[in-house]
């Protein structure tokens, strides 16, 4: 056991966990890291694509080293970095990418035959044969290397969304954000401060700095005291802000259950918070020094070693005399091996390339030196130092390496705002085009010192404020140390060992040097040719050390080379969380119709329209196939009468003085002319004169229509109404609002149906000449019920369509079955209702795809040239007047043959190919009444082509069909039926 | 007057209610809805007595209630009135406007808390993106709610209404509901 006295932990109360199916101890405040350390396991995973044995590496959300499964079965959860997990009792983890086990990985063998391996590998080797990559090569590959795997059961938790507002979001809960937190709090601002920690402090809790003399997680605690108790400052712990979006919004989860052995209520909240001020604190991360060697378990990062043993009392040591170096090229990296020599831990030596490196303690300084190799396959065990042209190596168990640090300025760089360098502190600095509203304080800005870290801080937010118009006074700040930190600029050590710069990617010196002599020079394509930078640590550990060795074998200075870019998230987002918890049948609103209740009591089928549920049929006893209740209903339809609900048809209320004229302008036929009562049909075009909508408009009152849309474009064609009413025309008094919810309105059709419906009128006179055909009226039923009844047709039968305020469609579709029992009435559903319209040749989505003309149809006269409306001129454009497609009816010469919906129209015997296309067919089906198959189709001058053959092919399948072009209405094309 | 049963937009004969902790959920189908919109050049009425409000906020009079709805429109809510003709009776409450019967486009959930407002926004943080000045008592503002558009009034401290198309009441209730459910744990 390494356990260090002291540390952030609970003592008194331990948890058991498990890694790799061992049991181990840990203590509350420990993160899965921790507890393996203290532990004495080094060994925690293999790496990507040699599988080289890995240990933890960091100690924070850079970690690019101790990926773990966590968890098991549904709950399963690959890729978590074990520095970043909170212990809890009877957390389960396991490693991943290793076969058999963790100590002995099969595909170790990988690193012997790492010189086939290099840069670009995969580009080179596996060119041909082309067709092998997707169903060979890629698999393989993907076998081999990889990460861990998702679990194949749906996920249990539940996950929530939410939404946040405040003027300030505060990003990290260090030095530098407590000091904003506080700044602006105490102004009365309202406050997010959101850290990914499941505590706050930030670095300070990895330090032994005073605050005033006292530990600084003393005044931590004191200011997350004083922030807790203010209204107006909201403190999100375990949330990471991994996004910075447009309009000052912020993407944010927040664990809420993760560190619970079974999450309760939800796992994760995604929030999207809305600042009108940001002010990122993010801190730094450190670099390390690519030497050769230098991946094995037992190296990481110096300012890593202090964290853990200043916050965590841990010593990654397996025992307590193993002797602890430090490699740094900079005067913090010699603040690591004070914190260990007070902490009772022996330390071989600070190894420091600086000639004029300073020896601040009671070690050995190997000043002017590098660390050149190391050794331990699965275990650090010596190190080489090279002083003065001469090697030694010495027995060593942990290297602690610090290269400088690079500040958090992800978010920063969200909106393309490309990192600025900064000589004087090796770093990139926050660009200058920020997104709009950010700030940068403490170590994300280059104020390294815990005194700037904290000054930076409170004038940030104060600044940030003033911009609000808002006064802020400087808070009293505790004394903090201050020291300068020297560095040099070491960013690796040459040499002949693979020295590994980015260690999830196993990405080398030697593989950056091969792109560089490859050509790949840009970063962009060190990035693609190497894989630096990419999977879940996206290089935060050694994207800047990259471009440091490149810069260095061009020759160039390392702005002059190139610079990265981020883009969100600034940690992995798990894919349930971004959905915001809704799955299945809540993924999206399901609108319901009045008449539901009824089709389900009736065993009714039901199928999604949009996000309508409407009933697709209606099913009865003995019926064993769809197509048998179908044509049942049909039939009954067409002989006796049938109930649909069409509530889901778009109604869009339409009144005021220039109404009339309002929808002359909308419709592209004539529709103010309409005389009161009665109802038309409609064209409605796009601006480029192609047809988007039909439908029917009834005019109720002088100044007042119903217009009725299709069921898919009820929202298109309202938004598009208002924009008119709005933008286009504001000179004209009208007033729209949609009222398909509010109307439940029934299709009563076929020859029976004037019978049915005059049983529940109250007084009105439903014979032909009192309402005839496209009339329409406002009346009473069932005893004064307020309704309104249309004499329309979709069927092509004797119809109408009655609507009654929604709440009484359920009881009036009852009402009807029962008052039609004697007439045979039928409910049915939409494929019934698909029938009967394809059998009336009547147009429906499938003819109004996007790409079709009221001439294609056959209505090109209904585009009135007496008046204008949207999209009349763009009509009559030449390529659209060429266009000699119209719609046909196609009856396969074999009644028997289904004709493929969808399928192409050949000549028979030409090729089937673009080039002899002659049109497509939209729509088909089985007509009971024709007993036959019959479709729909737009056809090469069609009009003149009634009597002749074709081919009905879809190639991509091997279906034809031998058809007769007819004309498009099977069903009475006099139109007589309806006019009766 | 009809024998036809009406049915809520939960589709049961009496209205839904439900309670998490502190806070209660009604359906409200007993509330008569009419848009009122303004035609051209013409004065803003005050139908029922009450001033029509600003963008974003309501008014009310003696169990009827007024909130914006777009440009010279608003939405006319009157408890107990469902059952009647609404719109008739707002249109002479508002001659020369155009008056659009609304009651059975919309499904009304009140959402009530026994602890106070706080509760109130909690829960409305987890449905809308609204900041709290939206969501004070007088303000109505549309919005989107699990991509459903909704109107949320809040007509009092304690008290929040939810407006939804009424053909989404089932996926509304569901939003409402787990988002209360999660609240009182």
């Amino acid at each position: 056991m390494t356990r260090l006295k002291g540390g952030l932990i609970d003592r008194s109360k331990t948890l058991s966990f498990r890694f790799d199916g061992r049991i181990y101890q840990g203590h509350p405040g420990d993160t899965l890291a921790s507890a393996l350390l203290a532990n004495g396991v080094r060994l925690v995973g293999r790496s990507f694509k040699y599988h080289r044995p890995r240990g933890i590496f960091s100690a924070g959300s850079e970690e690019p080293n101790a990926l773990v499964t966590l968890r098991s079965g549904a709950r399963a959860e690959p890729n978590t970095r074990a520095t970043c997990v909170e212990l809890y009792d009877g957390l389960e983890a396991s490693s991943q990418n290793r076969w058999p086990s963790l100590a002995f990985d099969a595909l170790a063998v990988n690193d012997a035959l790492s010189p086939f391996f290099a840069a670009g590998f995969y580009y080179k080797t596996f060119m041909q044969p082309a067709a092998f990559w997707e169903k060979v090569y890629e698999p393989m590959i993907r076998r081999a290397a990889g990460l861990g795997k998702l679990a194949s059961e749906p996920d249990p938790d539940a996950y929530d969304h939410g939404f946040l507002h405040c003027d300030l979001l505060v990003i990290g809960g260090g030095a530098a954000g407590l000091a904003a937190a506080l700044t602006a709090g105490r102004a009365g601002a309202s406050v997010i401060l959101a850290d990914e920690d499941f505590r706050l402090g930030g670095r300070l809790l990895f330090e032994r700095h005073t605050l005033d003399d006292a530990p600084a997680s003393d005044w931590v605690a004191r200011a997350e005291a004083e922030l807790e108790s203010l209204p107006n400052v909201r403190i999100l712990r375990r949330t990471t802000v991994f996004g910075a979006y447009d309009h000052g919004i912020f993407g944010a989860v927040e664990r809420v259950g993760d560190h619970l052995p079974v999450p309760q209520t939800v796992r994760q909240t995604l929030w999207r918070i809305t600042a009108s001020r940001s002010l990122l604190a993010a801190g730094a991360t450190e670099r390390h020094i690519p030497f050769a060697g230098n991946d094995r378990p037992g190296i990481m990062l110096g300012g890593a070693l202090r964290a853990y043993a200043n916050r965590w009392a841990v010593s990654p040591q397996a025992k307590a005399s193993d002797r602890v170096a430090i490699f740094t090229s900079n005067d913090d990296g010699h603040r690591t091996a004070l914190d260990l020599l007070a902490h009772g831990v022996p330390v071989l030596a600070v190894i420091d390339p600086r000639k004029d490196a300073p020896r601040l303690g009671e070690y050995q300084l190997y000043a002017g030196a590098q660390v050149t190799g190391a050794q331990g396959r699965r275990a650090l065990s010596s190190i080489q130092i090279s002083q003065n042209g001469r090697s030694e190596w010495l027995e060593c168990a942990v290297l602690g390496v610090s290269g400088g640090w690079n500040p958090n300025i992800h978010l920063a760089s969200h909106h393309r705002g490309r990192p600025a360098w900064s000589d004087a502190h090796q770093a990139f600095l926050p660009p200058a085009d920020m997104p709009p509203g950010m700030r940068v304080a403490g170590a994300a800005a280059g104020q390294g010192t815990t005194h700037a870290a904290l000054c930076s801080g409170a004038e940030t937010a104060q600044a940030a404020l003033t911009d609000l118009g808002l006064t802020a006074t400087l808070p009293d700040l505790p004394q903090a140390e201050d020291a300068p930190v020297a560095q040099a600029a070491v960013w690796h050590v040459p040499g002949q060992g693979r020295a590994w710069v980015d260690f999830q990617n196993d990405v080398t010196v030697k593989d950056i040097a091969l792109a560089h002599k490859e050509n790949m020079r840009p970063v962009e394509h060190l990035k693609r040719w190497t894989t630096l930078g990419m999977a879940t640590d996206q290089g935060k550990t050694a994207n800047v050390t990259a471009l440091a060795v490149m810069a260095e074998l061009t020759g160039k200075a390392i702005p002059e080379t190139g610079t990265t870019i981020f883009r969100p998230p600034y940690t992995p987002v798990a894919l349930s969380v971004l959905g915001g918890g809704d799955t299945g049948a809540h993924f999206r609103p399901r609108r319901l119709t009045p008449t539901h209740s009824f089709a389900q009591e009736h065993g009714a089928e039901f199928v999604e329209v949009g996000q309508w549920m409407r009933a697709q049929y209606f099913p009865r006893d003995g019926e064993s196939h769809w197509r048998e209740s179908v044509d049942r209903e049909v039939l009954a339809v067409r002989k006796g009468v049938g109930l649909c609900d069409v509530t889901t048809l778009g109604k869009v209320d339409v009144q005021g003085a220039d109404a009339s004229e309002f929808l002359h302008r909308i419709y592209a036929n004539m529709m103010g002319t309409l005389k009161v009562g009665k109802v038309r049909y409609g064209l409605m075009l796009r601006e480029d004169g192609i047809l988007y909508d039909d439908g029917t408009c009834a005019r109720l009152a002088e100044d007042h229509y119903v217009v009725t849309t299709t069921t898919a474009n009820a929202g298109l064609v309202y938004r598009q109404m208002e924009f008119a009413r709005q933008c286009l025309w504001p000179e004209l008094d009208v007033q729209l609002i949609s009222t398909t919810d509010a109307w439940a309105q029934i299709a009563v059709a076929g020859p029976k149906s004037r019978e049915l419906l005059s049983r529940i009128v109250d007084e009105a006179d439903l014979s032909n000449e009192a309402f005839p055909f496209m009339a329409c009226a406002e009346l009473t039923i069932c005893g004064g019920l307020r309704a309104r009844l249309f004499r329309i047709s979709f069927s092509g039968e004797l119809a109408y369509e009655i609507a009654v305020p929604a709440r009484y469609g359920n009881a009036l579709m009852a009402r009807l079955m029962e008052q039609g029992a004697d007439l045979g009435v039928t409910p049915y559903g939409t494929e019934a209702l698909a029938v009967l319209r394809i059998e009336k040749g009547h147009a429906a989505g499938a003819e109004l795809n996007g790409q079709t003309t009221a001439a294609m149809l056959g209505l090109g006269q209904m585009v009135s040239k007496k008046k204008d409306s949207i999209g009349a001129v763009m009509s009559r454009r030449a390529a659209l007047e060429a266009d000699t497609r119209r719609l046909v009816g196609l009856m396969p010469l074999d009644p028997a043959q289904k004709i493929p919906a969808g399928a192409h129209l050949f000549l028979p015997g030409a090729a089937r190919d673009t080039a002899s296309d002659q049109g497509w067919v939209t729509s088909a089906c089985y007509s009971p009444h024709l007993e036959s198959h019959i479709a729909l189709g737009f056809l090469e001058d069609g009009a003149a082509r009634i009597g002749s053959e074709i081919v009905a092919a879809n190639p991509l399948e091997g279906d034809e069909c031998l058809v007769t072009v007819v004309s498009p209405h099977f069903i009475d094309p006099e139109g007589e039926r309806l006019r009766d | 007057m009809t024998d036809l049963a009406p049915l809520t937009a939960l589709g049961q004969s009496e209205p839904r209610h439900a309670r998490f902790g502190a806070l209660t959920l009604a359906e409200r189908p007993d509330i008569g809805l009419a848009s009122l919109a303004l035609r051209r050049g013409t004065a803003a009425p005050q139908p029922f007595g009450l001033t029509l409000p600003d963008p974003g906020c309501m008014a009310s009079v003696q169990g009827v209630e007024a909130f914006w709805t777009g440009p010279d429109q608003w939405m006319i809510a009157a408890q107990g009135r469902a059952a009647e003709d609404f719109a008739a009776a707002v249109r002479q409450q508002a001659p020369g406007c155009s008056v659009t019967e609304q009651t059975d486009a919309w499904v009304v959930v009140e959402i009530v808390s026994e602890a106070g407002g706080a509760a109130l926004l909690a829960l409305a943080e987890k449905l809308v993106n609204l900041p709290p000045a939206s969501l004070s008592p007088g303000r109505a503002t549309r919005t989107g709610l699990h991509h459903m558009s909704v109107f949320v009034i809040r007509s009092g401290d304690t008290r929040l209404a939810v407006l939804g198309m009424r053909s989404a009441a089932e996926s509304l209730w569901h939003a409402l509901a787990a988002a209360a459910h999660r609240t009182e744990i």
